[in-house]
């Protein structure tokens, strides 16, 4: 090696980055696993999935039998009173009526 | 099927342990990252960014890399390529041609602080490939074979570009024996 190469080496010898580098990176590391952990709670049995979607499937599907019901229940009621109260109306109307009729016969 | 609790502790060991060889290749290698990422950017702050990233690609790749030649030569060519990528991103330097370099000292000791600073100056100011081509050269004393493998160019066009930087280095670097300068 030349004079030349020689400064050349010695100019580009190599440097130590800073002191705390090595525990920048393991923490870097740490923190790019840490998502791995969350992720293993997608490893789970198959069975457990398929469970737990079951699950859910049927308090939906019971909840919405059971939401239909209360409506059909509600409009029941609903009718029913209009019944009873257009019952009532025609009552007091045929009152009246009678009354009239009465009043002419005598 | 569901993993044991010994299996779990057994693959949690291994974490570990797998961990503690990765640490200690960092600290072993990380002079040679940083330097080659520092003397191609010219940027302390910019270089510790190159050399963490690559790191940590060095963890991805953990256990595909089975062994230390296996991993230096693989950190060698991953820190080449960030650091150029990396230089073309920021731009941070004016490009000057080398005959817009400052003129030389007339007598420049080799062990001078500002004559090293000088040549790391002029190095800037080399394009990018024979700039990396001279750090693989004369930082990792890389054969120019080793180098033209690394950074996937023909081994003519290495030596091409060796000789042209040297000359160019050396007209605007004239050190020689301090018996001769003086």
């Amino acid at each position: 090696m030349t004079d030349f190469e020689d400064q050349l080496r010695r100019a580009l010898e190599r440097k130590e980055p800073s002191q705390d580098f090595t525990a920048r990176v393991m923490a870097r590391v740490s923190s790019k696993r840490s998502p791995r952990s969350i992720a293993n709670w997608f490893h789970w049995p198959a069975w457990t999935a398929a469970a737990i979607a079951a699950s859910l499937l049927l308090a939906s599907t019971g909840l919405d039998l059971e939401r239909r019901q209360r409506l059909v229940r509600e409009q029941g009621e609903e009718a029913r009173a209009q019944l009873i109260q257009a019952m009532e109306i025609t009552s007091a109307q045929l009152n009246k009526i009678h009354k009239k009729v009465q009043g002419a016969a005598r | 099927m569901t993993p044991s609790l010994a299996q779990h502790a057994a693959l949690g060991r291994a974490v570990v342990d797998s961990d503690r060889a990765f640490e200690s290749a960092v600290r072993e290698h990380q002079a040679m990252v940083f330097s080659i990422a520092c003397h191609f950017l010219q940027d302390h702050a910019a270089a510790e960014e190159v050399a963490q990233e690559v790191f940590l690609e060095l963890y991805r790749h953990w256990h595909e890399l089975h062994s230390r030649e296996h991993r230096l030569h693989w950190l060698r060519k991953v820190a080449s390529r960030r650091s150029i990528d990396q230089g073309r991103r920021r731009k941070l330097r004016r490009h000057l041609s080398l005959d817009d370099a400052p003129e030389p000292f007339s007598w420049m000791p080799a062990t001078d602080p500002f004559v090293k600073r000088y040549i790391e100056q002029i190095l800037s100011k080399l394009p990018e490939a024979p700039r990396m081509i001279v750090i693989l050269r004369y930082q990792e004393g890389l054969e120019p074979a080793e180098i033209a493998e690394l950074l996937d160019m023909p081994l003519a066009t290495v030596k091409s570009h060796l000789q042209r930087s040297l000359a160019l280095l050396r007209r605007k670097l004239p050190f020689t024996a301090p018996e001769e300068s003086i």
